[in-house]
């Protein structure tokens, strides 16, 4: 399965020190942006159940308000909420285990909902004179443009030239190359396998997996990962096509704005304007993947300059015989669809071509999984194909969320990257050589039981774990 | 190599989360309000649904909130309106409909103090001004004609808001828009009420009127409330003072939540811990539900709430009396109606004889399961 759209962000954040999320959650705006990204919807309906109260919630009192057949989803959100330090456990005053909300996170969201906020987090609005406003349409248009330069550098299609050259800076070549998503050889730009996992995802995931890159090697030259993931999420929560002050902000975070927009991720007339746009790719940050369906999104990957293409939200059609066709011309988009297809014909704006057992393979020779396939599929799927399969698969299933994809290709896609996953490698430690049965029975059922045994061999005495420890100091026990 | 089954590829739409849009109806009656003043005053009770509305647009980046006040004469929009009315005939869209976007009223002099995110501040700005401006023209004499509140007005304003974003929804995303009035399951056995893939509705009430004054709307309440549960959609009824005796019907038919509030001044944490959780999240929690439903009617000749009625076999409309000359008001049947306004002497005279001829044919067709017992 394709990682989860928030799981990037949502692993970065996790890996940080409590110290940074007590600075982080200051901001009102990170305390929203949090909020509403990284949460599962059960986690979100505890933290506002909890958010107004002024004691802590005995924790037998949330278990009893979560039916009992949810304890999978309450475990997980609660688990959540405590990773990202959200819900701390505490003893209410007649020693009652109970769950709070953390103090910075807790003001700072009443301040972002009730707008007590004195920290200017939300971006300060700025006055344009009348006439030299920047449209939403152009910005759209700038943040496509740039974005596909982005990725149309790492997938080599700059020399088709049917497009306008983009010219990136270096700082973002740069920063592809540190994220291991391109290699230079020889003077050459070469996608990695990275790179593939990359370009083939949603345009949301990608700008996350951008930004967390940016904040990694922004950490690495000495910026504060704080200041600069406060930034981030200030970006998110501005409104598209309105401008902001830039003088509120500090020297580095004019710092990232510069890098920021040549990823079109914000938008500024020049680096010297005392103003910035947020581009769509900014205010959509915090939305999850049903925001891909926006018209925009799809717009950012879809056919280029055709009018149309804002209603639609995708624009490849798949047959249950295989068949692909994709209404459109963007070389990008093409060479895309071409990693895992066999094209037959290129039209204006259509191309066809046929997912065959040798494209697939190919594909997954070149490190691509079936599961990003299936989902560049499922995501950029044309409008027609949801409506179709939707109507479809209620009548006949209903509580199953409808697939959108044919299912026949969606399994067949899989059993094809099966025929080649048929080793699979685990590191792990060989016990071998003992002297009798039962001194090998022994551990080896331990090593069962604490689950680390990964294959063992009555006949030939051996048995291989995945983790060495336990088993060691079981083995040293009994001597 | 098992790792593939029939199963595992439908989680890949599972975390496709479609929005919510949540549609409040605040009943502003000022007869009611002005008798809730010393524990909850209005202003009080508008800004904990302010924090609310916040909250609820901020579980998700496309959630949709939608207020309207149920007045004591009218129901109207608090949000979203139409920006200003002067440019009505430019912004009809294709239907000829005015689109209402939730856009900003160009405050007077934006202070740049408050520092708020903006579909936060657009929505408070909105409510507020136009809840004052609807203030203002409510006159002492149109209150004095009526004490009860437009609630049929305002849940059609709202079932008509849905049922709008519902098919724009649709059709930006693709979805099935060829007859969004009809569930696309309603006939399957689908337990879990609301299809997964569309825009999830779902419409809050904050009751204070009580239903005495408005038992003469109980017909559109009832269909309104019969529209909502055909669409899936709950109403959830915030009880502040006053009895709703329609309102537990409208949310024991759909499925929602009833909670009448003891103490009225905790309405914010009654509406974050009851009131938040969309469909999706209601599935894994235990809702705070009504058993003893008020399942009392309101009869159609004089808008009686009734214990006990006659109903007209033919179109099941409720009279509070027996009707003078057994014709149906609604549909025009003639009923035969028997011998239903004969003396009681029946029962005198069975005491007298314990053999006698019944008098009317009604009588003597009914079966009696136990006979009299004989003195």
């Amino acid at each position: 399965m394709a990682a989860a759209p928030s799981s990037r962000p949502f692993e970065y954040l996790e890996s940080l020190p409590g110290t940074v999320f007590f600075k982080l959650y200051q901001q009102p705006s990170t305390a929203l942006a949090i909020f509403r990204r990284m949460l599962p919807d059960l986690a979100k309906c505890f933290v506002m159940a909890l958010l107004y109260l002024k004691q802590p919630l005995p924790a037998a009192d949330l278990e009893v308000w979560v039916q009992s057949e949810s304890l999978k989803e309450r475990d997980n959100a609660l688990s959540i909420l405590g990773r990202l330090h959200i819900l701390s456990n505490t003893v209410t005053a007649d020693n009652v285990r109970a769950y709070m909300v953390t103090d910075p996170f807790a003001t700072s969201l009443r301040n972002a909902l009730t707008g007590a906020d004195q920290t200017q987090s939300f971006g300060v609005l700025s006055h344009v004179p009348s006439g030299s406003e920047v449209s939403i349409a152009g910005l759209d248009e700038y943040a496509r443009r740039q974005w596909e330069g982005v990725l149309g550098y790492m997938v080599g299609t700059g020399g088709l030239g049917t497009q306008r050259e983009v010219t990136l800076s270096k700082g973002v070549k740069e920063l592809l190359q540190a994220g291991h998503l391109v290699e230079i050889r020889d003077r050459r730009v070469e996608i990695t396998q990275d790179g593939f996992a990359f370009v083939l995802q949603d345009v949301s995931t990608q700008v996350w997996h951008i930004l967390i890159l940016y904040v990694e090697s922004a950490t690495a030259i000495g910026m504060d990962s704080v200041e600069v993931l406060s930034f981030v999420f200030l970006l998110s929560s501005l409104e598209l096509g309105k401008s902001y002050e830039k003088n509120h902000l500090t020297s580095k975070q004019l710092r990232m704005l510069t890098d920021l927009a040549d990823f079109g991720i914000v938008y500024q007339e020049s680096p010297d304007a005392p103003r910035f746009y947020p581009t769509r790719l900014a205010t959509t940050l915090t939305s999850d993947s049903s925001a891909l369906s926006n018209p925009i999104l799809g717009a950012l990957s879809g056919p280029t300059g055709d009018p149309s293409s804002k209603a639609g939200t995708g624009f490849i059609i798949i047959e249950t015989n295989y068949r692909v066709y994709a209404y459109t011309s963007s070389p990008l988009q093409i060479s895309l669809i071409a990693l895992f297809t066999t094209l037959k014909y290129r039209f204006p704006n259509l191309i066809t071509g046929k997912i065959t057992r040798q494209s697939v393979r190919r594909a997954v020779e070149m490190g691509i999984t079936a599961d990003q396939i299936i989902s560049y599929l499922s995501t950029h799927a044309h409008p027609q194909m949801r409506k179709h399969n939707v109507s479809r698969s209620t009548s006949n299933q209903a509580g199953i969320p409808p697939s959108v994809l044919p299912p026949t290709v969606v399994d067949q896609i899989r059993l094809w990257q099966l025929e080649r996953d048929r080793l699979k490698a685990t590191s792990g430690f060989l016990f071998k050589d003992f002297v009798s049965l039962a001194e090998y029975e022994a551990p080896c059922r331990y090593a069962e039981e604490i689950g680390v045994l990964a294959w063992k061999s009555d006949q030939k005495r051996m048995f291989f774990v995945t983790r060495h420890e336990q088993v060691a100091a079981f083995l040293r026990s009994r001597k | 190599m098992n790792t593939i089954d029939a199963t595992e590829h439908y989680e890949t739409s599972a975390h496709d989360r479609p929005p919510s849009l949540l549609t409040i109806i605040v009943d502003t009656n000022p007869h009611a309000w002005a008798l809730l003043n010393p524990t909850l005053p209005l202003s009080t009770a508008i800004a904990n649904i302010l924090v609310f509305l916040n909250a609820h647009l901020a579980c998700n980046y496309a959630n949709e909130v939608a207020v309207v006040a149920s007045h004591t004469h009218k129901a109207t929009w608090l949000y979203p309106v139409e920006s200003t009315t002067t440019r009505n005939s430019s912004s009809k869209d294709i239907d000829g409909d005015i689109t209402m976007r939730p856009q900003a009223p160009s405050p007077p002099a934006p202070s740049t103090s408050i520092n708020k995110y903006r579909p936060f501040r657009i929505v408070e700005e909105q409510v507020s001004s136009n809840l004052h401006a609807l203030m203002t023209s409510t006159t002492p004499e149109s209150l004095s004609t009526t004490t009860s509140t437009m609630m049929a007005g305002a849940l059609t304003l709202a079932l008509s808001h849905i049922n709008r974003r519902t098919i724009a929804w649709n059709e930006a995303h693709g979805g099935d828009i060829t007859n969004p009035n009809d569930p696309p399951n309603s006939s399957s056995n689908n337990t879990r009420g609301t299809p997964e893939s569309t825009l999830q509705s779902r419409i809050l009430i904050l009751s204070v009127s009580s239903s005495t004054g408005s038992a003469h709307q109980y017909i559109p309440i009832m269909n309104s409330i019969f529209a909502c549960q055909r669409l899936h959609i709950p109403i959830d009824v915030c009880k502040l003072s006053g009895d709703a005796v329609f309102l537990q019907q409208a949310s024991d038919a759909t499925k929602g939540i009833y909670m009448a509030l003891e103490e009225p001044r905790g309405l914010l944490q009654y509406l974050m811990m009851g009131f938040l959780p969309d469909q999706r999240s209601r599935r894994h929690l235990v809702l705070p539900t009504r058993v003893d439903v008020d399942f009392r009617a309101a009869c159609f000749c004089h808008r009686r709430v009734v214990d006990v009625g006659f109903v007209c076999s033919i179109c099941l409309s409720i009279f509070c009396e027996p009707l003078g000359d057994g014709v149906c008001l609604t549909c025009g049947s003639r009923l035969d109606m028997g011998d239903y306004g004969a003396k009681p002497a029946v029962v005198a005279r069975k005491k007298k004889k314990k053999k006698v001829k019944a008098n009317g044919p009604s009588a003597t067709g009914t079966p009696t399961p136990t006979p009299t017992p004989g003195p």
